[in-house]
């Protein structure tokens, strides 16, 4: 039509508009924010596969997520590397130790991943300085993650103090990070390994990493693996471990139900706003619409036109919700001392879009109803 | 609105509000009944706002609660943790010995061990998928859990391989009446019967409980990947004092004689020191603090909304009072009224809502989700404040409303 009547209608009143928008806005930042919480909880385990250097996965069963492993024999790892195609497999431990804060002369458990520091596990920028690579090889010294929370106490290198009871040096830092289970990680050797969680044997291991040559399909290794090795350990891609992990959080922590209700009354209460703006719109341009009828306009017109300023609040009321939502996420990891890895990724963002866009409409077709009723007769 | 006629009327008490209001007419109450559609929307709007504070502050209760639940149960006066174990899923033990010292102390009539093991994977016996258990193991003729279904399953506790389970434990851990025979920590396990109790953020998936001499059979032996237990290292103990000892003396006359690589508290101090941690030490009260404040903050804007809507449609009629001769404080009042209207209105419903909510939650995820009157009271007065924020911004347009523009044109 020659006129954009949704835009004029809801443009038309300036105060209006803004509270309005205000309204769809922070329904959207609500929205936002319970599924940046529930994406950091469960994100541990992504964070961690991301950054390591292996496309294919072995553990046990019985691990239900990368903090809860279950040990098993190396071997399987030996098994593995003679299928065609890989190139390398490395060992890879984790555990917990009591850190001891300097400080505060509190422990805190702190997650602790444990290689071969020949093997090349880890894609992170520090492990490539060669003092870093020194420290890594001493006796008793480990590297400790920057994003690790501030009560685990100075992450200065050559800051001693005891992990378990037994002295631990820090050797240097690198940046990972690590979700709710993980607020705090250290790296060292598997030597060192050895030492701080005796008489944990070396040939029993947590993970086993499996890289493959340039150019090989690694659904057919996995494939030709899980044919080979006995079912006492699962083989699995980056991406299928990553989402199993995931899964487990979501489900098996109540966060997926907290969170997802989150998201739910939060959508019912943008529902609710953008009807009571719509429906406000229509109530005071009942004349007006009306009188388009009797001027021979059909009720799909004024359908489109109320469905239109649906959509439009959506659009409108989604932007500032998306830059608010940014400077919160920003703002809680900070708070948090890295420990609450909040980060915003295009698959949410479009989501929460979607989702802003469906809000409306539903308002906008609950409102409709007295639009569609509008009878000319009563005006005149 | 009602016409003006009304408001010039003589001296009527008004039979529904005869002392609540010092006016003739209740103008607030009229102006937001006058249209229902309107009005249904209004309180749905802040009945919405007010459950989505319920829920995220009863999210916070609920992690904070099912922490301390295993806690509340424990019978003792005293508790005697290692120094480390500033929380209940550090796993530091104290040696044995300490009870037996501490069991000497004037007014200290008992002192009962309680090991305990997180991680001990629990087979479901349908699906044959593991999930992690907390146990909790103790001698089954000591009182140590105050829950009546433990007590009364003492002399089948201590047969070998046996155990009785949380029915609260989460759904993946597989059925679990007493007959259920399946496995944990790769042993078998017979269940002998079952108790309530309720699954926390550290145990996530449920407890089990059994006799010390079971706790052995299961975990004295494993591999060299495993830490292995013995009895001679506790993870709690509980003191029992005899009726009418003094608590706090006696812990105090504890601390001063026993050696520091326990701490040693009084039942009350040893909850508030578990909550402490979770709320200052992760990010759960960062998270739910936040979302509240957001709700709080949508809550505002929902109320300012309908109560400007109304202020824009009565312009001209707030304008004509103000011609008459009300003042601007009188118009205060009445959106201000208008205001606590909305939320007494709103918060009966978004209330109902949220304790149907909570009750789906606990059945849901264990998690205990409790409505208490404190609980219901800050969020009503959360309500209260937050529709009273919107009328006092809502109000700054009333008083700009000038009556020479009214009758100007």
């Amino acid at each position: 039509m020659r006129t954009s009547l949704a835009w004029l209608n809801l443009t038309h009143e300036k105060t209006r508009l803004l509270v309005a928008i205000a309204g769809v806005a922070f329904a959207v930042i609500l929205v936002f924010m319970n599924l940046g919480f529930l994406g950091s909880l469960s994100d541990t385990a992504a964070i961690a596969y991301g950054n390591i250097d292996a496309e294919i996965y072995l553990i046990s069963p019985q691990a239900l997520e990368i903090t809860t492993t279950k040990a098993f024999p190396i071997e399987r790892l030996y098994q593995a590397s003679g299928i065609d195609g890989v190139k390398r497999v490395m060992p890879f431990y984790v555990g917990y130790l009591q850190w001891r804060n300097v400080e505060t002369r509190q422990s805190r458990a702190m997650f602790v991943y444990g290689i071969n520091p020949n093997d090349p596990v880890f894609l992170l920028p520090d492990l490539q300085k060669p003092d870093v690579q020194a420290a890594l090889r001493r006796v008793d010294t480990v590297l400790i993650d920057r994003l690790s929370r501030p009560e685990f106490g100075p992450q200065a290198t050559g800051t001693t103090t005891e992990a378990d009871g037994r002295k631990a040096i820090v050797g240097g830092q690198y940046t990972l990070g690590g979700g709710f289970a993980a607020d705090g990680s250290l790296l060292m050797s598997d030597q060192n390994f050895r030492r701080y969680f005796d008489p944990f044997p070396l040939n029993q291991i947590n993970l086993g990493l499996i890289k493959l040559n340039d150019g090989v399909d690694p659904l057919s290794v996995v494939e030709a693996m899980r044919r080979t090795l006995p079912p006492d350990v699962l083989v699995m891609t980056s991406e299928q471990l990553t989402a199993r992990d995931r899964d487990y959080w979501i489900n098996a922590t109540s966060t997926g139900f907290i969170f997802g209700m989150g998201v739910a009354v939060s959508c019912i209460v943008g529902v609710v706003i953008v009807y009571q703006i719509l429906y406000t719109d229509i109530s005071e341009h009942l004349k007006q619409y009306a009188t388009l009828k009797a001027m021979g306009y059909r009720s799909s017109f004024l359908f489109n036109t109320v469905l239109q300023e649906a959509i439009i609040l959506a659009v409108l009321g989604y932007i500032p919700g998306f830059i608010i939502s940014v400077m919160l996420y920003e703002l809680t990891v900070r708070a948090t001392g890295g420990g609450l890895p909040v980060a915003m990724n295009l698959g949410r963002a479009l989501f929460v879009l979607v989702l802003t866009i469906l809000m409306c409409v539903l308002s906008g077709l609950a409102s409709v109803q007295k639009v569609t009723k509008a009878d000319p007769a009563d005006v005149f | 609105m009602v016409g003006l006629a009304v408001v010039l009327q003589p001296l009527t008490p008004h039979p529904v509000f005869p002392c609540v209001l010092p006016m003739r007419t209740p103008l607030a109450w009229f102006n937001l009944t006058y249209e229902r559609r309107r009005l249904l929307t209004a309180i749905a709007g802040v009945s919405f706002a007010v459950l989505l504070m319920f829920m995220f502050k009863g999210f916070e209760n609920a992690l904070y609660d099912s922490q301390v639940q295993l806690l509340k149960v424990l019978n003792g006066d005293i508790i005697v943790v290692n120094r480390l174990k500033y929380t209940m899923f550090i796993p530091e033990q104290f040696a044995r010995r300490r009870l037996y010292q501490a069991q000497a102390f004037e007014g200290v009539e008992a002192a009962y061990p309680l090991y305990t093991r997180d991680g001990a994977y629990w087979k479901n016996p349908e699906t044959k998928a593991v999930r992690p258990l907390r146990v909790l193991a103790f001698n089954p003729n000591d009182p140590v859990l105050n829950i009546p279904e433990v007590l009364a399953k003492q002399e089948g506790l201590k047969l070998p391989w046996t155990a009785i389970v949380d029915e609260k434990s989460r759904a993946e851990v597989g059925p679990r009446s007493a007959g259920i025979v399946t496995e944990m920590a790769e042993q078998q396990i017979h269940v002998i019967g079952t108790y309530s109790m309720g699954t926390d953020f550290a145990s996530a998936n449920g407890n089990v409980i059994m006799s010390d001499q079971n706790f052995l059979r299961y975990f004295s032996d494993l591999g060299p990947e495993e830490t292995e237990r013995d009895l001679n290292t506790v993870d709690v103990g509980l003191l029992k004092l005899a009726p009418g000892a003094d608590a706090n003396a006696i812990a105090v006359a504890l601390r001063q004689r026993l050696p520091n690589d326990i701490s040693i508290l009084t039942k009350p101090e040893f909850v508030a020191m578990e909550l402490n941690y979770w709320r200052k030490n992760t990010s759960i009260g960062f998270i739910f603090t936040l979302l509240t404040t957001m709700s709080f903050v949508v809550g505002i804007i929902l109320v300012y909304q309908i109560l400007y809507t109304d202020v824009s449609e009565h312009w001209v009629e707030y304008a004509t009072l103000k011609a008459i001769g009300y003042s601007n404080r009188y118009l205060l009042t009445v959106v201000m009224q208008q205001s606590l209207i909305l939320a007494m209105l709103g918060f009966v419903p978004g209330y109902l809502i949220a304790l149907v909510l909570y009750d789906a939650t606990t059945n849901a995820t264990g998690l205990l989700m409790n409505m208490t009157l404190g609980r219901a009271l800050e969020i009503l007065i959360a309500t209260v404040s937050m529709c009273l924020i919107s009328g006092a911004i809502a109000v700054r347009k009333v008083q700009a409303a000038d009556p020479a523009e009214v009758f100007g044109n």
